[in-house]
């Protein structure tokens, strides 16, 4: 782990390494660093949408300090993170239990309802709020089928009252995002000896007592990693709410990404639009950033 | 007396089984079902419930879609777009790869995995400094603009995934290649890239999905001549009574590609979705 000289070889004049890398990572400087970069510079000034810098709009940290007054900026924020949290905890749940469902099926069978199962993970999140929004309509089938139990709008408003808005675009996210979970934790499943099992089968382990002694230890690793890949991506949501409820009523269902897009590009508040971007990037590092750097470069060192 | 527990054990389970698939298949299925149905039905057979399963099946969404609301140009724009993006980011990726491979290093892991940081970075605070500069050049509006932004996206996955490809190639190959008078150059072109065709074929359907797929940025950075299908969509949303007839065939034209390349290269996105997690 600790070569101490590293055998760059670009000091020996070897330029090819750097030409084919270099295609690469000018993409990624120029789309990504560069605007990143940018991005921190102009959130200490004000700007209007021609975007032009002086010395005179030099505002220091105003941006940021408006968003810890805003009401509405706090509310989305704790939106963003019940969202984060209630997405992943229902999508580790769903696809721990679909995935252990379909583990024992013959080969036939699965082969027929792998496919079907995987199908939300390919439609497009804002085709995903759409057809949830036509679920959740109160004349459609949703409610139709409440209905046989019971239950109807005013027991679960869904995205219609802004108690149970965010609910609902979270079950529209577990709709979508558990195939993944389920196709990931199924090749962690079948990792896993099957020695293990018949010792335990040996042992005389129920089928809990093997799961959580043996099934759950040997998926940690699995697990961590879907927590941060999902985890990731429930911070920046933005495809399913905006196409679901647009962040309504109310805002109850508003995240920072919509929030961030929508002042920049509706109240062109450019200025206060990157610092929450900004923010949401900070937020989203500490929560995952630190964890997944640990998890990542650990493996790179091995 | 046993061996009856035992049975009745056994098909209570095989009973719950079944209960947890069809639930599993309704689940997943009849959203999509419904979407894909509305679309061939009159817009007043849609408020029947229950849905009925079967009735006489109309074009005339999709007639409207394509010759009134230009769909049949965003089609093409998201097929420029996400084909463009997903030969971009498969040869630059694998290049890189590649580099990261002869450079004799240990570095070469690691950048990779550093690569992978700009998954932490919230597309929203990119796209609006990226949106001023793109504007600044004159390039919001073209194709270039969205392909450049999406291949950044997917390029440290992609990286990432063909290094991982790349490192379980034999050295002997290699050396046997460069011992014969291949320069480092065609190793690659002959040797390595075409064994990476399973990575390809993962990155293909990943890079093809996510591109296919984005919202975000292509709202700002193209305009009504490059719009892709899915601002094509976010566009009926935002009105105030939303027409579920043209809405449900413009979703389905969106997703319909993706499932049906999805389920002929399901080998493919799992072995591209699991790389990560499970071989580390």
């Amino acid at each position: 782990m600790k070569q101490k000289t590293f055998e760059w070889s670009l000091e020996r004049g070897d330029l090819l390494p750097l030409l084919m890398m270099l295609p690469t990572l000018l993409v990624i400087i120029f789309i990504m660093v560069v605007p990143l970069a940018y991005g921190i510079f102009l959130s200490f000034f004000t700007l209007g949408f021609g975007g032009k810098t002086t010395v005179d709009s030099f505002v220091g940290l105003a941006n940021y300090s408006q968003f810890f007054n805003d009401p509405v900026a706090l509310k989305v924020t704790l939106n963003t993170m019940l969202f984060s949290f209630g997405a992943i905890a229902g999508d580790l749940l769903l696809g721990t239990l679909i995935s252990l469902l379909l583990i024992n099926l013959k080969s036939f069978t699965s082969s027929i309802i792998r496919p079907i199962v995987t199908m939300p993970l390919l439609v497009s999140p804002v085709v995903v709020g759409l057809i949830w929004r036509y679920i959740y309509d109160p004349k459609g089938i949703l409610y139709w089928f409440l209905g046989k139990f019971g239950i109807g709008i005013q027991q679960f408003p869904g995205v219609t009252s802004a108690s149970t808005a965010l609910l609902s675009t979270i079950i529209a996210h577990w709709w979508q995002v558990t195939p993944f979970v389920i196709i990931v934790l199924t090749a962690g499943l079948l990792s896993i000896p099957v020695e293990y099992y018949e010792a335990s089968k040996i042992d005389g382990a129920g089928p809990w007592r093997t799961f959580f002694q043996i099934t759950l230890p040997q998926l940690t690793s699995v697990y961590v990693v879907i927590l941060l890949v999902s985890g990731v991506d429930t911070i920046k949501i933005f495809d399913i709410i905006y196409s679901l409820t647009g962040g309504g009523p109310n805002n109850s269902s508003l995240s920072l990404s919509i929030y961030a897009y929508s002042q920049a590009f509706e109240q062109s508040n450019l200025s206060y639009s990157i610092a929450i971007s900004v923010l949401t990037m900070i937020l989203t590092f500490c929560i995952f950033g630190i964890p997944f750097i640990r998890h990542n470069l650990g493996k790179g060192n091995r | 007396m046993k061996k009856n527990r035992l049975t009745i054990r056994k098909s209570i389970g095989l009973l719950l089984l079944l209960l947890g698939l069809a639930l599993l298949l309704i689940w997943t299925a009849v959203p999509i079902y419904i979407v894909i149905s509305n679309s061939f039905r009159k817009t007043l057979e849609m408020k029947l419930m229950p849905p009925k399963m079967l009735f006489q099946p109309i074009f005339s969404h999709y007639q409207k879609l394509l010759s009134l609301d230009r769909f049949g140009i965003y089609f093409r724009n998201s097929a420029i777009i996400s084909i463009s993006t997903t030969a971009f980011t498969i040869i630059l990726g694998s290049m890189a790869a590649y580099g990261l491979k002869i450079c004799t290093s240990s570095i070469g892991r690691r950048i990779s995995n550093v690569l992978l940081l700009g998954k932490m970075v919230p597309s929203i605070t990119i796209l609006i400094p990226l949106f001023m500069m793109m504007n600044r050049v004159h390039l919001t509006g073209t194709y270039l603009a969205p392909i450049l932004t999406l291949s950044c996206l997917s390029l440290p996955f992609v990286t990432w995934l063909m290094t991982g490809f790349i490192a379980d190639i034999p050295n002997e190959l290699i050396e046997a290649a460069s011992i014969e008078g291949c320069s480092r150059v065609s190793i690659f072109a002959k040797i390595i890239f075409p064994l990476l065709r399973p990575a390809v074929a993962s990155a293909v359907i990943l890079v093809m999905q996510s591109s296919w797929n984005e919202l975000m940025f292509s709202l700002q950075l193209t305009n009504l001549k490059t719009y892709p299908l899915t601002v094509g969509i976010a566009r009926y949303v935002g009105a105030v009574s939303v027409d579920w007839g043209k809405c449900s065939a413009a979703a389905t034209i969106t997703m319909a590609p993706i499932i049906i390349i999805g389920f002929f290269m399901q080998k493919y996105l799992v072995s591209g979705m699991t790389a990560g997690a499970v071989k580390g």
